[in-house]
This record gives structure tokens, C-alpha cells and sequence, in this order.
């Protein structure tokens, strides 16, 4: 998900190509070409520029619905077009998994299709299956030397990264056993402490101790197939522990 | 000195049918190029394919001058075929007129964006509130917040549609999957 304003132009996009299973998108405003993955014109009048990311999550439907119902009373939602709802096929993960891979990137222990949160911080990139943040949230690692959770919510299957500093010094994040296996995961008790006595929500927000009230740094990440990952990212290394 | 005359009076008319041979192929070999122009980056950009970062160069560099090319190609081939028709066998009309068509349908599909034919863009994105939507809670959405305005973009549609343009608390975004 990108701004789509480039060197102070507001610019309109459309598909117009696919460049190893990515999109190539053009602009109806210059015609310029950019990559869908990673933001940037490659050719033509704006080839240089850089789209801003714009931070965006991806969730279930009933916890976008608890947050944004929760801060802001109101939040909407893209409707079905009108024609197409017989189109859109809930089985698509797996349809996309039965198609060939243009490129393929063994000898650092992943699958071709298998699922990443690719994280880019200080230049440099690491990729962690999401399997195992599934199953060992949440993870906590460092990357150029700055600690970062990554953190499945509360549905289990809603992912966050954070990064998992407060007031300067790094805290450990743990899940609160008390919480968990409630309601089949939809516990609205579902919390992750810390060693400074703090309880965190799934936003990232102090919902008790000294920390109250305050949010951690929300890191962007990319939910990709290792694949893609490593296409972009050569020098990616892979979460391990 | 006679004889030289018709050495030079044959001469010059096998030079015309050499040239007229040249004109003849013309059409065709200018008809190859247009249609070249449309199936090189086909070729290039082929879904599910690997493209190398200069075979994508020069996918998009055709692409570029493809609409032009196609046709000045195009008036070429019209003007040998006004030329030619009248002098031409059934057999080298007929070529004239397989020119022509690939001519004609090379300029015309460098002109077409067949990825929006295959993934059906959004072209008036409609909204309606949480309570409205006909979503189970355990479909996953796209989800961005820009000041007081949340949106939920669901994942199966923009797998579908992959590209919405749109506008979040006045920030012009575009929203890809």
C-alpha cells in the first residue's frame, strides 16, 4: 500500500504487467512504469522516484472491526463490485500455491511458496516464516542491532511487529498464560507482558503499569513468498531459532 | 552498338524487377517488425515467467515507442500496397492483404492494456460501514488508518482486483495485493 503522490503530483495507478508474479503498474498521469513490490518508477518520466509506504495491517475482519469500532466509532469497507462476486474465490491461497515459481532460491531452508514477514531495518533485511511466528509468538529477535517483536494476535492469525523498546531501554515480551487457549483464541483478555510490569494489547498499546497508555513503535513488514523475498532482497538473512 | 543498348535495355529492366522483388518484400518484412513490436514484450512479460531486470528494460523501452512505430509501419504498408496492387499477381495481393491485417491488428493491440482485461480493475470503489459488510469474522482485510478514517480492504477482492486508488482522510493511496 503506497501514497500515491510523486514529486508533489497526485498520480492515478493501473496494472500494466507482471514482472515475476509482482505487478508493474503505469500512472495515468506521466505513463511511467513501477514495481507494485517495491514502490519505485523504473521507467519513464517519474523513473527515480519512490512511492512513500503507506503502514497499513493485515487482519481479520473481526479485529479491525474491535479496533477501529473502539477509537474511531466508525470504519468502512470496501464493498463488493457489483458484477464480480462470483469472482472472488476465498480459495485463492491456494490456487496462487499450484503456480510454477519464475525463480527459486534454495539453500536457506525455505520453500519456494512458503509464507515470510520480510523485515528491512538499517539496511538490513530478515526474513521470518510465518509458521513459526504462528507458533512461537511472539518472536523476538534484532535486527541491526534493534529488538523487534513479531506478534500474532489475538485470532491467531493477525500479525504485528513492533519494536520492542520503551522509554529508551529493550523490554521482553512474553505471552500471559492466564489469557491464552480462552474462547478459542478471541479472548478479549488476550495481552502480552513485559519485564517492567506492563501489560501490551495486540495495537501495541500499555494497557496497565508504568508504561500505560503509551504505544510501541509499530515496524512495517512485508507478508510475502520467500521467493519474492529474495528476489528483492538478496542479502536477506532467515530467522532460525 | 547494338547490342549494347539491349545489354543495357535488359540490364536496366531486370534492376526494375529486382526493385519491384525488393518493393514486394516490403510490406511483408515492415509487417513482421509491427507485429514484432506488439510480441516482444508479450513474450517478455508473460505471466509466471522469470523476466531478467534487461529483459524487463526492454519490454518496456518497446512498449514505448510501440505506439508510434506501429503506426508509421502502418502508412508504410498502406502506401506499397497503392503502389503495388495494381501490378501485383493474386498471389502477391493476397500477401499485400495478410500484411495489411497484421499491420492494422499490431497497431491496434500495442494500444491495448490486456492485463485490465484479465484483472478487472475497480473503477467506482463502493463503501458501506462494518455493520453492513457481508464478511465472516475470519476474513482477513487490508487494513489502513489515516487520522479519524479507518478502512478495511478485504483480502479476496483485492486478490481479485489487486489495484484500487483511493483516498483516506484527504491522502490520495493506492492499495495493491
Amino acid at each position: 500500500m503506497w501514497k500515491r503522490t510523486a514529486r508533489g503530483r497526485e498520480l492515478h495507478f493501473y496494472l500494466a504487467g507482471i514482472n515475476n508474479q509482482n505487478f508493474l503498474m503505469r500512472d495515468r498521469e506521466t505513463g511511467s512504469w513501477w514495481q507494485q513490490v517495491t514502490g519505485r518508477a523504473i521507467s519513464g518520466e517519474l523513473a527515480g522516484s519512490a512511492l512513500e509506504l503507506m503502514p497499513n495491517d493485515e487482519l481479520t475482519f473481526a479485529l479491525w472491526k474491535s479496533e477501529s469500532s473502539k477509537e474511531h466509532g466508525h470504519g468502512l469497507v470496501l464493498a463488493p463490485v457489483a458484477g464480480h462476486e462470483k469472482d472472488y474465490d476465498k480459495e485463492w491461497e491456494k490456487e496462487v500455491a499450484k503456480y510454477p515459481v519464475p525463480l527459486t532460491f534454495p539453500g536457506q531452508g525455505l520453500q519456494d511458496r512458503d509464507v515470510i514477514l520480510g523485515v528491512t531495518f538499517g539496511g538490513q533485511a530478515r526474513a521470518f516464516p510465518l509458521a513459526k511466528v504462528r507458533g512461537q509468538t511472539p518472536v523476538e529477535d534484532k535486527i541491526a542491532g534493534v529488538p523487534v517483536a513479531l506478534v500474532t494476535g489475538p485470532d491467531g492469525e493477525s500479525v504485528r511487529v513492533f519494536r520492542s523498546q520503551w522509554n529508551g531501554m529493550d523490554i521482553d515480551l512474553y505471552r500471559d498464560a492466564e489469557s491464552d487457549g480462552q474462547s478459542g483464541g478471541q479472548s478479549p483478555e488476550w495481552r502480552l507482558l513485559d519485564s517492567q510490569g506492563n501489560t501490551w494489547n495486540f495495537a501495541g498499546c500499555a494497557t496497565s503499569g508504568p508504561a500505560a497508555g503509551q504505544c510501541l513503535e509499530k515496524i512495517n513488514f512485508l507478508k510475502d513468498y520467500w521467493f519474492d523475498w529474495k528476489n528483492y532482497n538478496p542479502r536477506t538473512t532467515v530467522y532460525s531459532h | 552498338m547494338k547490342l549494347r543498348v539491349m545489354n543495357q535495355l535488359m540490364d536496366r529492366s531486370e534492376n526494375r524487377r529486382l526493385e519491384n522483388r525488393g518493393l514486394w518484400l516490403l510490406p511483408g518484412l515492415l509487417a513482421i517488425f509491427s507485429l514484432s513490436l506488439f510480441l516482444i514484450p508479450a513474450f517478455v512479460i508473460r505471466p509466471f515467467r522469470h523476466q531478467s531486470e534487461r529483459a524487463l528494460e526492454l519490454a518496456i523501452a518497446v512498449k514505448r515507442i510501440a505506439p508510434a512505430l506501429t503506426v508509421a509501419a502502418l502508412v508504410g504498408v498502406l502506401a506499397l500496397s497503392l503502389r503495388l496492387w495494381r501490378r501485383s499477381s493474386r498471389a502477391s495481393r493476397t500477401g499485400i492483404v495478410i500484411a495489411l491485417a497484421l499491420s492494422v491488428a499490431s497497431a491496434v493491440m500495442v494500444r491495448q492494456n490486456y492485463f485490465e482485461w484479465m484483472f478487472h480493475p475497480i473503477k467506482a470503489a463502493g463503501f458501506v460501514s462494518a455493520g453492513d459488510a457481508h464478511l465472516s469474522d475470519k476474513e482477513m482485510v487490508m487494513a489502513v488508518r489515516i487520522g479519524q478514517e479507518a478502512r478495511a480492504y478485504p483480502i479476496v477482492q483485492m486478490a481479485y482486483h489487486h489495484i484500487l486508488n483511493d483516498t483516506v482522510a484527504e491522502v490520495p493511496i493506492v492499495v495493491t495485493y
